[in-house]
């Protein structure tokens, strides 16, 4: 998967699941404190992941991601791995 | 103009402040014989929270006896039951130990500092309190607590309120209730003068006697009934915006 895909389906998670204003999910917007992400939040993304890719993000791999940009990054990474 | 009953209640909450101390030691204390004399970790559980509750009657008890606070209940009875998912609002350092006096079982999520603080670690350890920093395991947990029987004080404010500032509530309350369908049994907690409220050192007592009001409401229907059932994460936003205006608006009504 190309990395604007990635970020095409977190985008539209985040706004489907979390009703997040999609104006408001840009690359660098933090999860925490600008979506307003908690970790119950995050555990249900992972899943959310998983169902859709395929792939298991690590939970230790979660907890470095800042921003929405991290997160593509990081399910990149899985896919070149 | 020197304030004799001031003084006394400088006195008095530094009596009770040792008196609490000296009691977290002497539960800690109670930690190697428990250990060795009660098999199984939920009996053990079990009557530790037994032993905390009633330490806490005593301790406030004692506050009241000394005349370092004044308190008022209002509908204790809705509080004689167990398995109830209690949320209160959180003014000041010792709602938690007034909510456990009424309580039967208690269960709490809690700062994970206490279990760093000597005074707080025996306590906390050995009843198996949820610890705030567990992230996602603490709605099992929660959950998992309240349907043994226990009951479950959360404050979804996640720390002490700011007082007259309007605070948003953490997530983590309303995702054990909507994941269960629970009732919630509400408390609204009052006091006639900033006393032990965030950033206020115990020392500095108001002039006149702090009187604590504590409503316990009417429990609320099951989430479902209140927002609808949705996916976890949206329900779980819903109630929590519900809770906040709900207690908000009581606070208000009650302060």
């Amino acid at each position: 998967m190309e990395k604007q895909e990635i970020h095409d389906w977190i985008a539209k998670t985040l706004h489907e699941t979390f009703e997040i204003d999609p104006a408001r999910i840009t690359a660098q917007a933090r999860l925490y404190e600008d979506l307003d992400i908690d970790s119950i939040d995050a555990v249900d993304l992972m899943v959310q992941l998983k169902q859709h890719t395929g792939k298991r993000l690590q939970p230790e791999t979660f907890k470095t991601v800042r921003t929405v940009q991290d997160v593509v990054d990081a399910v990149y990474a899985l896919y070149q791995a | 103009m020197l304030n004799v009953g001031r003084l006394w209640r400088v006195m008095a909450t530094g009596f009770c402040f040792v008196m609490f101390g000296v009691g977290g030691l002497g539960i800690a204390g109670a930690a190697v014989p428990l250990l060795i004399l009660i098999p199984g970790r939920h009996r053990r559980q079990y009557l530790t929270r037994e032993l905390v509750h009633h330490s806490f009657r005593l301790h406030v008890a004692l506050m009241r006896l000394t005349g370092a606070i004044g308190c008022v209940i209002h509908g204790r009875e809705k509080l004689a039951r167990g398995g109830l998912l209690i949320l209160a609002n959180h003014p000041s350092l010792i709602d938690v130990v007034m909510l456990m006096s009424l309580v039967h079982r208690p269960d709490c999520i809690v700062k994970a500092a206490l279990w760093r603080n000597p005074f707080t670690w025996g306590p906390v350890s050995l009843t198996g309190f949820i610890s705030n920093a567990s992230g996602p395991e603490l709605v099992e947990a929660g959950l998992a607590s309240v349907r043994s029987g226990n009951n479950l004080i959360i404050f979804p404010e996640g720390t002490r309120t700011v007082p007259s500032h309007r605070s948003t509530f953490q997530r983590g309350a309303a995702n054990i209730a909507c994941r269960g369908d629970l009732a919630i049994t509400p408390v609204i907690i009052t006091c006639t003068e900033t006393f032990l409220t965030k950033g206020q050192p115990w020392y500095k007592v108001p002039p006149r006697k702090p009187i604590f009001e504590l409503t316990v409401l009417d429990d609320l229907p099951p989430s479902s009934q209140i927002t609808g059932s949705d996916e976890p994460a949206r329900h779980s936003r819903r109630l929590t915006e519900y809770l906040e205006n709900y207690f908000y608006g009581e606070v208000e009504q009650h302060g």
